[in-house]
């Protein structure tokens, strides 16, 4: 079984099937299979080595879904990209996977004038227009994403055979020290992940899931892939700007399942008509980011009575899941993250690698068919997290008598905002290529909707002079948005320990006068 | 109406946009087509909408047809203090 056999299978058992519904477009599962077969016909034409890169940067959910299976069907390894990017961090990306090809959509068209030129290894772009004015390197062929769809099929027979332990996706993420890493991720680890999840939540191709969350993400993907595997249906629509479009979706569509993190539920309780509403057809709910209070809980369930609601945890390196906590034990576990679902077995060790007693504080490791292969090209990084005992992950927790987890606390200074998981490295080394900046510190404060702030505490060098705005601003032109310091607080001194490391633990709790 | 709109470009470049140029921008670009602003931008953009026009917008005023461009903003903020 390979993770297109989801696919396959769905098609032959329910070609005209609705499997995805956005704005105003439908696609059967024979529409999706057909255009998906395409793109992989046209691939083969390359001869790339098998487990090539295809890289995919589009927020349009009929191209990201088709380009997916299309790359898995040639033989080649996903690479889903953050569409909230920037010449630099995309250039980066292409390079550190040796992308061979990338599917861009065209309203991101302007990245690539700058970053194209510094990825050699791009053989391949296919765009939804033809864009003469673009820029393109010479080496790289530009093909028109809409073509492919009538691309004369190539038989089975003649596309590349994999197996399930081949590589399928590498997904990034963010790094505590640097630059986002990829997480590779065999068909098998997929799909393992996705058959357990399937099965907690009960799905079937009955269901109907509004998919807000993005597919290149972990979690999006695993919405995606286990929805697709039951031969269900989707709902996409990524942007949550206006939550009430989101909430007329649901309610025309009869959606069946929704998930989301923290910050999506804090801004549909908090922001939204969702009072006027009424959802009689969703029976499930999930959530993965944090465990819920039980006054968010309490608060859901009044507006979504019908729901079952699944608190999750995981990680990228697991493919998504790790954790969930059954929506019978919300009340009577409130702030747990559950158990391991099914197929994942999760211990507490200290340092030394031992295993804690109950109530004790240790890292989570986890072992399952679901944990990554490693990640792309870092040996040491690998290592560091891949050893003997399964995955560390990196997240305190302790467990009651019963054998429930609770996260205490992350090891890691990963700034967790919204959907996105953000190295604070990443911005501090930006900030100080500003001329005024001496030095900075990047740290997570508690927000209300998004679960945490970016906050930069920065010492300016003797006798200059800058604003908050001009940092945010200078951070803008080598940044996406969402990494961007949400505030800047000035300071004349950071605290360090005598090593010179500074005390981030410090910069959080106090409130510091801006 | 006009003063509106310059008020709102000038919000939007100041917390969106920076110093990009002022053509990045047309009165009737969608903010949620070209990416512009994100889902916790727009809580802020109507937290300024509240302070700066003294109205008040309710959660089922939040919706394209009221926010997604510069002049669907100026024309709201005519319809909420007419």
């Amino acid at each position: 079984m390979l993770l297109t056999d989801y696919l396959l299978s769905a098609t032959e058992q329910q070609p005209d099937k609705q499997a995805l519904l956005y704005g105003s477009r439908s696609f059967t599962y024979l529409d999706l299979f057909t255009v998906a077969h395409g793109v992989a016909s046209w691939l083969n034409e390359f001869h790339f080595e098998p487990g090539f890169r295809g890289a995919l940067l589009s927020d349009d959910a009929f191209e990201y879904i088709t380009a997916y299976f299309g790359i898995l069907l040639a033989g080649g390894v996903v690479v889903g990209l953050n569409t909230q990017t920037s010449d630099a961090g995309l250039a980066y990306v292409l390079n550190d996977c040796g992308a061979s090809v990338l599917f861009a959509a065209a309203k991101f068209n302007r990245y690539l004038k700058n970053a194209l030129p510094r990825v050699p290894s791009l053989k391949a772009l296919v765009t939804s227009v033809q864009q003469q004015e673009q820029t393109v390197p010479a080496t790289c062929m530009v093909q028109d994403f809409a073509t492919l769809g009538t691309y004369p099929h190539q038989g089975s027979n003649s596309l590349p055979f994999r197996s399930s332990s081949d590589f399928a996706q590498i997904i990034y993420t963010s790094g505590t020290t640097g630059k986002p890493k990829g997480a590779v991720l065999r068909h098998a680890n997929l799909m393992a992940n996705t058959t357990s999840i399937v099965s907690y939540l009960d799905l079937h191709s009955s269901d109907r899931v509004m998919a807000v969350l993005p597919f290149f993400y972990s979690y999006g993907n695993s919405v995606l892939l286990t929805h697709l595997a039951v031969g269900a249906s989707l709902v996409v629509n990524q942007s949550f700007l206006y939550p009430n479009v989101i909430l007329q979706q649901m309610a025309d569509y009869e959606v069946t399942g929704f998930s989301g993190v923290p910050s999506t539920f804090a801004i549909l309780l908090n922001r939204s008509a969702i009072a006027s509403y009424s959802f009689p057809h969703l029976r499930y709910l999930t959530q993965a980011g944090a465990a819920m209070s039980p006054d968010l809980a309490r608060r859901l369930k009044q507006v979504f009575p019908t729901a079952k609601i699944y608190i999750m945890y995981g990680q990228t390196e697991a493919c998504a899941r790790l954790a969930y906590l059954d929506p019978d034990e919300i009340e009577r576990k409130p702030g747990s993250i559950g158990k391991g679902i099914p197929g994942v077995e999760l211990t507490l060790r200290d340092t030394m690698g031992k295993m804690v007693s109950v109530g004790e504080t240790g890292e989570i490791v986890a072992r399952g068919e679901n944990i990554m292969a490693g990640y792309w090209n870092r040996p040491e990084e690998t290592g560091e997290v891949l050893r003997p005992e399964g995955l560390w992950t990196g997240d305190l927790a302790r467990s009651d008598e019963e054998g429930f987890l609770y996260i205490v606390s992350r090891k890691s200074d990963l700034i967790k905002s919204g959907s996105h998981r953000i190295g604070p490295k990443e911005i501090e080394d930006v900030l100080a290529e500003h001329p005024a900046v001496h030095e900075a510190a990047v740290i997570g404060i508690p927000d209300e909707i998004l679960d945490e702030r970016i906050r930069a505490c920065v010492v300016l060098r003797p006798e200059s002079c800058c604003t908050e705005k001009e940092l945010q601003m200078h951070c803008k032109k080598l940044l996406p948005q969402y990494k961007v310091p949400h505030e800047v607080v000035f300071m004349s001194d950071l605290p360090k320990t005598t090593t010179g490391k500074i005390k981030k633990n410090e910069l959080r709790p106090t409130e510091i006068a801006r | 109406m006009q003063a509106n709109k310059e008020k709102i470009r000038a919000f939007i470049f100041s917390n969106f946009l920076f110093d990009a140029e002022e053509s990045a921008l047309s009165n009737d670009t969608s903010f949620l087509e070209q990416g512009i602003i994100d889902s916790t931008g727009v809580l802020e953009l109507v937290e300024w909408l509240e302070e700066t026009f003294a109205i008040k917008v309710e959660d089922e005023e939040l919706i394209p047809v009221n926010l997604d461009s510069v002049d669907q903003l100026a024309q709201f903020i005519v319809r909420k203090t007419a």
